[in-house]
């Protein structure tokens, strides 16, 4: 392959493996050596440049196998006692048998096993010291008379319970399995086990107590028992077991019939506030819906309490909006009116019926959207004459409170204004007409005394014509604007369009456009 | 060795079932001997002189009123002899009969093992409804007769599940003669919540129903054992067999051999081709099955279908028409293992159930484990298994618990010494080994 490589680059010119790419790194020499474990085929094919397999090929690290000084394998000792039956056997090993005796055990019995031979023959039994005897608690008659009448127990039946209580070590279910007092009656585990930790948290209470009094009190606690609440719970447990198929079957899909719910809930909650938004704003401070129907379910108390929490969420997340904001949130005590008035803050009433229908929503807007504007039939006239003021209604630099009560009461009055001029010149042209056709009629007689009159309101009725050109130029550059706004917004009124964000920056555009109209005005 | 917290004292451990017996070293992984329980004897006549044939084994004094000649292990009872019977000590998995006790220790133990029993402690196993009366026996014969330094008699519940690595366990254990349901907790058994019932009994009497009652694709099938067989030439499947008749040992043959034979051989084919299906009964899965086939001593061979898993499904059902004739069935696995649950604590169940151990050659049935699980999971659906894989576990697990128990260092304390039984006497038994 090197070979071929090298031949290609002769045909091809191409000077020699200097700048060569990385795949043509030298061949390893030989020094390289094939890694442990690796058979010698195997390395043949791959090569050397296999470090991760070869991590996987070394040998298996087993544990260590245990030295008996290199004499005897562990299984061979049976053999070796067997032989030493018949023949002598002498032992060169390090090892030795030993008899040993266990001091857990009362008796003397001299058990053998094999043990080194250096170490301490004379040394504890190692596993003595796993014979551990529990606590056990007894009691004199006195004690019995004094503290431990009951009218369930006698002092036999509760000495039998201590007794067996102790040969199984507090195993309660071995215990209770074994329990058999003759003559008594039939009892449960927690009949028992109440009995026997009655008996040691009153011996204990009543005893001298050597110690301090957190470690009594930690002592008498390890033996507290409630029988009441186990045997429910047993119940509890046997009620769970106890079900039918049909049961079990019946509460899976109920749980899954919840959880589906569950999710649907969850879903069209998402869409509704998704819509909301799109529709009213990305800061409209929503406040969740509140659900007119608590789902009777306990399982839903997970996701009852969610909701609570991200309703808590949305109402800290909440910006500072302007006291515009109806969000139900920012109710403030009376008493922070000086406080409000210090930090320029106005509220206003939200509306009393607090229930977020999309009707009734009224989200947080920034107060330049919604600046008093002239009625639409109008509008242009009153453009027009604010506009020979030098004044611009659509934008307001400074949208202030006070300032936009003031546009308003502006716009308000140019309104009247351009009404009252409207009627005026309503008024006028019908004198017009009246009097041409008057005119017409004094042809035959002509009259004098009403000339003067007909020049005047001619000279106003240019004006009116220009004016009212203007009002059309006005109009129509409006009209482009409006079917503009109309096919970028898909047919959504004007009111809604300057609600939402995305269209009212096409608003904007468009009033732009007017301005700018005005400016060349 | 203290790591693991093993401690050998080159104890012994001798496992007795119905089956066989099973001896060996505490340690090792397998029983070294295992011999059948069945034994082969001559009676004693009265005031017969005893005579000492090929095989035979010593008889001390207290047997020789009953025993002339006894023969043990694997040249026992399988050897035709003229006139010999054929006995077995344990009924219902309990030792009825203690005279041949000795005779079958001593064979595992001398003649195999060659161990002296006098040098050993000996851990012996017995089950769960085994009598107080039985074990104090047992003890005085380990003590009085072997001689043992020390003697610790454990329980196979227990020990199937030490087996398993388990301390609480629900230990299902199907073996030659009983079937029973042990809860283990603790290394303790429930005793309230044992249920045992003489289920391969029944299974072996419809097996051996199935075999020798005709059928319309063929006839009933002869179950003569070999021993008894002079000669056989091949034939095909379902045909009639050929073969002749060693009439000159048909005249010296004890009816009880007869029936010990007979067993075998329903044992046997029971063992080679039974089965369970592990999904429950269904007429036509068990139809589609493979057949096997199956060659019988007397040269007839035939293919089982639909029979395989007829018996096998007796461990788990009863046919209604057998539930009609006999209401005195023993109950099977399931309602076993029900009984047993219903007399645990609620909250063991679960624990219980997560830990079933099978054990006993009786759970060897092809797809026995299978089905156990699809029965079990219906109403615990986080049931878990054990069911080791190496027919030698499963079937000697008792033995094989009492070779982990008797080579702990901790266990060591637990051995009732020759001194104990001689200061104490045969209470000391039920004191000592509490399980």
């Amino acid at each position: 392959m090197n070979v071929s490589a090298a031949d290609i680059r002769s045909v091809f010119n191409v000077p020699d493996a200097a700048v060569a790419g990385p795949s043509q790194i030298k061949k390893p020499t030989t020094t390289v050596r094939k890694p442990e474990g690796m058979p010698r085929e195997l390395y043949a094919l791959i090569g050397p440049s296999t470090p991760a397999l070869s991590a996987q090929l070394a040998k298996p690290r087993l544990k260590q196998k245990p030295n008996f000084g290199g004499i005897a394998p562990r299984t061979k000792w049976h053999v070796s006692i067997l032989l030493s039956q018949y023949f002598v056997i002498s032992y060169s090993s390090d090892r030795e048998l030993r008899t040993f005796k266990n001091p857990a055990r009362k008796g003397d019995l001299e058990l053998r096993h094999w043990e080194k031979a250096g170490t301490d023959s004379a040394a504890d039994y190692p596993f003595a010291k796993y014979d551990v005897q529990p606590n056990s608690y007894q009691y004199s008659l006195d004690e019995y008379t004094r503290l431990l009448e009951d009218r369930d127990w006698t002092k036999e039946e509760t000495d039998y319970l201590l007794s067996v209580v102790k040969e199984y070590d507090s195993r309660w279910y071995i215990v209770h399995d074994r329990y058999n007092f003759p003559g008594g009656p039939e009892r449960t585990l927690e009949d028992l086990k109440d009995r026997y930790c009655s008996v040691c948290r009153k011996l204990i209470r009543n005893r001298p107590w050597a110690g301090d009094d957190a470690s009594k009190t930690l002592l008498i606690s390890s033996y507290q028992f409630d029988k009441e609440r186990e045997v429910t719970r047993k119940k509890y447990l046997k009620s769970l077991e106890d079900r039918t198929p049909d049961q079990i079957a019946e509460e899976e899909a109920l749980y899954v019939e919840v959880k589906r719910l569950e999710q649907n809930e969850r879903r069209f909650k998402r869409d509704r506030e998704n819509l909301l938004r799109t529709l009213a704003g990305i800061d409209s401070g929503l406040p969740d819906i509140v659900e007119d129907d608590p789902l009777p379910l306990a399982i839903l108390e997970g996701s009852k309490t969610k909701t609570k929490k991200t309703k808590g969420v949305a109402e800290a997340e909440s910006p500072a909006t302007p006291a515009a904001t109806p969000a139900p949130t920012v109710k403030k005590p009376i008493k922070s009116a000086a406080y409000d008035a210090q930090h320029c803050i106005i509220r206003t009433e939200t509306p009393s019926a607090a229930i977020a229908t999309k009707a009734a929503h009224q989200p947080a807007y920034l107060r330049s959207f919604k600046l008093p504007a002239p009625k639409a039939a109008i509008a242009p006239k009153v453009t027009q004459a604010l506009a020979e003021l030098g004044i611009s209604h659509t934008r307001l630099v400074m949208p202030t409170r006070e300032n936009a009560l003031l546009l308003d009461s502006l716009i308000e009055a140019t309104t009247t204004l351009v009404e009252t001029k409207r009627a005026y010149d309503k008024a006028e042209y019908e004198i017009q007409v009246l009097k041409n056709r008057l005119g017409v009629r004094e042809k035959s007689q002509p009259a004098e005394g009403t000339e003067g009159k007909v020049e005047g309101s001619a000279g106003m009725g240019v004006d009116d014509v220009q004016v009212g050109k203007e009002a059309e130029e006005t109009e129509g550059e409006d009209g482009r604007a409006q079917s503009i706004l109309s096919a970028r917004s898909g047919g959504r009124s004007r009111k809604h369009a300057r609600r939402s964000m995305s269209i009212s920056s096409v608003d904007t555009v468009s009033t732009r456009a007017n301005n700018k109209r005005q400016k060349r005005n | 060795m203290v790591n693991y917290g093993g401690d050998e004292v080159s104890a012994l451990v001798v496992d007795i079932g119905a089956s066989s017996v099973r001896t060996g070293y505490a340690g090792d992984d397998c029983p070294k001997a295992i011999i059948p329980t069945s034994y082969g004897y001559h009676p004693a006549p009265p005031d017969a002189d005893v005579t000492m044939g090929d095989g035979v084994e010593n008889i001390d004094p207290v047997n020789k009123s009953k025993f002339a000649n006894i023969y043990i292990g694997q040249s026992g009872p399988s050897i035709w002899r003229e006139g010999m019977e054929v006995g077995n000590p344990v009924v219902e998995g309990l030792i009825q009969d203690f005279n041949p006790i000795k005779p079958l220790i001593d064979h595992a133990l001398d003649k195999i093992m060659r161990v002296h029993s006098s040098e050993h402690p000996i851990l012996v196993t017995e089950p769960t409804w085994n009598t107080p009366a039985n074990r104090e026996r047992m003890a005085e014969i380990m003590f009085e007769e072997f001689n043992v330094p020390a003697f610790y008699i454990a329980n196979t519940g227990v020990l199937n599940a030490f087996a398993a690595g388990k301390g609480s366990a629900l230990v299902i254990d199907v073996g030659q003669s009983m079937a029973s349901v042990t809860p283990v907790v603790d290394g303790f058994v429930l005793r309230k919540g044992l249920s045992h019932s003489p289920l391969p009994k029944l299974i072996h009497a419809h097996a051996r129903h199935i075999l020798i009652s005709p059928t319309p694709h063929r006839r009933g099938i002869e179950l003569l054992p070999h021993q008894l067989i002079a000669n056989k030439t091949l034939v095909d499947a379902g045909a009639p067999p050929k073969f002749t008749i060693r009439q000159d040992r048909i005249a010296g043959t004890t009816e009880s051999w007869r029936i010990w034979a007979e067993t075998r051989e329903v044992d046997e084919w029971v063992q080679s081709v039974a089965g369970v299906l592990d999904q429950g009964w269904n007429d036509t899965v068990a139809a589609q099955r493979t057949t096997r086939q199956y060659e019988f001593p007397t040269g007839y061979n035939n293919y089982f279908g639909i029979e395989r898993f007829q018996v096998g499904e007796q461990l788990f059902t009863h046919s209604p028409q057998l539930v009609a004739s006999n209401p005195n069935l023993p109950k099977t696995i399931p309602q076993l293992i029900t009984e047993a649950l219903r007399a645990c604590d609620p909250e063991l169940r679960q624990v219980l159930m997560g830990n079933v151990v099978l054990t006993g050659g009786g759970t060897l049935f092809s797809g026995f484990a299978d089905r156990l699980t699809a029965e079990l999971t219906r109403s615990f659906p986080h049931t878990k298994i054990h069911a080791p894989g190496n027919p030698v576990e499963r079937r000697y697990g008792g033995w094989l618990g009492g070779s982990i128990l008797a080579s702990l260092g901790t266990f060591h304390q637990l051995w009732i010494s020759k001194e104990e039984w001689q200061e104490h006497g045969k209470p000391i038994v039920g004191q000592r080994c509490i399980h």
